[in-house]
């Protein structure tokens, strides 16, 4: 009796040991480097944003620094930020406020690279707050009291959609937002489940081809060519790795300028990398890609962020920013 | 009568297709969002002649099976090993009982942490799910022993492997079976879960990319593969079940009839 439930135990503890173990072995093998190239996952959401990276990495601008992406697709910034900060990802695609708001509860992370910027034109841009088809409302001041769909609560469609009836001279305190995905406004703003939306691409699209109207541009609002989102890593991996984040660094910038040069290639990859049908894709409006954060409207973000009493404390853009 | 059977299931499922086809036809919800039968189909066709489908596909199974594997022999294991030594169930009943009931996707954040995107954080919530359902019923099995057949094993001498292969496995695995079809449901439905939200390569990761991408019947279609791979596998555990357990009672009075 003894020897057998030893022996069961022995084989139970065996299991558990193989079913959870080699936990520690994966997690740094990334980021190693075989023969001149490093190899560096890079966790991102499956958008249009993100193309300069993947045009970039087939034109073989990162290879001529010896780097090579390894992208994680991930469903947003939620497991975006905690994978580069727990070391998963060297890099990630996220947010400025995101950032800012990881900072400020503390989670080490560091920007650097930008992402991509609104495009600074009221109307003409890839984020839009709209309304379906034959609807009241007419501008954002008119949204108080109705349910306005966000993709996240307490972030940076949030700040921005405030200013914008801030703007339009109402009061954001008093409009009902909602929580609810991109993919799934188009759908909720036609059944009148919302009253308006802040949408991106290809949702902007979407809305606009059942004859949806925009009534305000919010990222556009908040700042002149804000930059909207940028490519980070944890602050630990930054210091240690100053070399790779420079070449990481040269790499995005060139694919950046690529990209913003030739957007019919940028188009043209992110069927790659999205199952975005053609015929919407023609309808996206891109988003800027300069190569360098705008710091002024960052801050401008950052003072409606903490007017919104998103941040624990003043996030250190000093810190963050590259 | 299996010729009926399969019949049957054949019209309900032609039934349901043609319902599909009709609803957004008839305009009673968007084409947009819910297009018809046909469509779906359509792209469907187009997926599987994508090298990437196969490719999720190959990596959902992939986390499937090594899930439900690790799953059955540790909850046997374990099972057998709590109700063979004294005290031990008492001691970790009311623990059991805390852990059940903790939903496996509650533990993303976790496996993003560990894991990151990786196969291993999807075999975590896999193994965590289809765990409990292999141990709660072996443990079932194993407490249904008939105190009569256990005690003339002993009164014959048998020693404790001899008793655990003669006397508590043949009756503890009708159980273990039910608890391995229902774990591969789970798990199935686990790895699915995981994919869609962490982003681990597979059909989940494709679902999601379909969704963000305003794709909608793609979307459709990877669910319904989906659905079908959950009756594939229903269908395989059952089969699975039925040659081990062809000496037991149930299955030989299902025969009879």
């Amino acid at each position: 009796m003894r020897r057998l439930s030893a022996g069961l135990a022995a084989g139970a503890l065996l299991l558990v040991a193989t079913a959870c173990g080699s936990s520690d072995a994966g997690s740094s093998d990334a980021g190693a480097s075989s023969g001149g190239v490093t190899t560096v996952k890079v966790g991102l959401i499956p958008i249009v944003d993100v193309a300069p990276l993947y045009l970039g990495q087939k034109k073989g601008f990162f290879e001529k620094q010896g780097l090579k992406l390894e992208f994680s697709i991930a469903q947003g910034g939620a497991a975006i930020v905690p994978g580069v900060a727990s070391g998963q990802f060297q890099f990630g695609f996220s947010n400025v406020t995101s950032l800012m708001v990881a900072q400020s509860n503390g989670v080490p992370v560091k920007a650097v690279a930008n992402g991509i910027a609104s495009t600074g034109v009221a109307g003409k841009d890839f984020g839009a707050l709209m309304v379906k088809k034959g609807s009241a409302v007419k501008s954002a001041k008119e949204l108080e009291g109705k349910k306005v769909a966000i993709n996240t609560l307490k972030n940076i469609n949030e700040t921005a959609v405030r200013e914008s009836v801030r703007g339009a001279g109402g009061d954001p305190d008093k409009v009902d937002f909602v929580e609810l995905p991109f993919d799934q406004m188009p759908a909720a703003l036609d059944k009148s489940q919302i009253d308006a939306a802040m949408v991106v691409e290809p949702a902007t699209a979407t809305i606009k081809s059942q004859g949806g109207v925009e009534i305000a541009s919010p990222l556009v609002d908040v700042a002149p060519n804000l930059t909207v989102a940028m490519y980070f890593a944890s602050t630990q991996y930054a210091q240690q790795n100053p070399e790779v984040v420079k070449k990481f660094q040269d790499a995005t910038a060139e694919s950046l300028a690529y990209a913003e040069a030739h957007p019919d290639e940028a188009r043209q990859i992110v069927t790659t990398y999205t199952k975005i049908p053609a015929s919407v894709l023609e309808q996206v409006t891109l988003p800027k890609w300069p190569a360098e954060a705008n710091r002024p409207a960052i801050e401008a973000l950052m003072k409606l962020g903490e007017a919104d009493g998103l941040f624990k404390k003043t996030p250190d853009l000093d810190a963050l920013l590259p | 009568m299996k010729g009926v059977n399969v019949a049957l299931g054949a019209a309900g499922l032609a039934a349901f297709l043609a319902l599909g086809e009709a609803v957004p036809r008839l305009g009673l919800v968007k084409e947009a969002y819910f297009p018809p039968t046909s469509r779906i189909a359509g792209a469907l066709a187009d997926e599987v002649t994508d090298s990437a489908f196969w490719q999720a596909l190959g990596d959902t199974l992939t986390g499937w099976a090594l899930g439900l594997a690790i799953a059955v022999c540790a909850g046997v294991v374990a099972g057998v090993v709590v109700s063979i030594v004294p005290y031990l169930r008492e001691a970790t009943a009311s623990t059991i009982e805390f852990l059940r009931p903790i939903p496996s996707v509650a533990l993303i954040p976790l496996a993003v942490l560990l894991y990151g995107t990786e196969l291993r954080s999807v075999l975590l919530l896999v193994v965590y799910a289809s765990f409990w359902q292999v141990l709660i019923q072996t443990l079932y099995g194993v407490q249904d022993v008939d105190p009569v057949a256990e005690e003339t094993a002993r009164s014959y001498g048998l020693g404790t492997w001899a008793r655990v292969r003669h006397v508590l496995w043949p009756t503890a695995l009708p159980y273990v079976m039910t608890g391995v079809r229902l774990a591969a449901a789970v798990a199935l439905i686990l790895a699915i879960t995981a994919e869609l939200v962490i982003g681990a390569p597979g059909l989940g990761q494709q679902i999601a990319v379909a969704q963000t991408s305003q794709a909608v019947p793609e979307m459709y279609a990877l669910i319904v593969v989906a659905g079908l791979l959950g009756l594939l596998i229903n269908v395989g555990a059952r089969t699975v079940e039925r040659r081990a357990l062809a000496w037991h009672q149930s299955v030989r009075g299902e025969v009879a009839v």
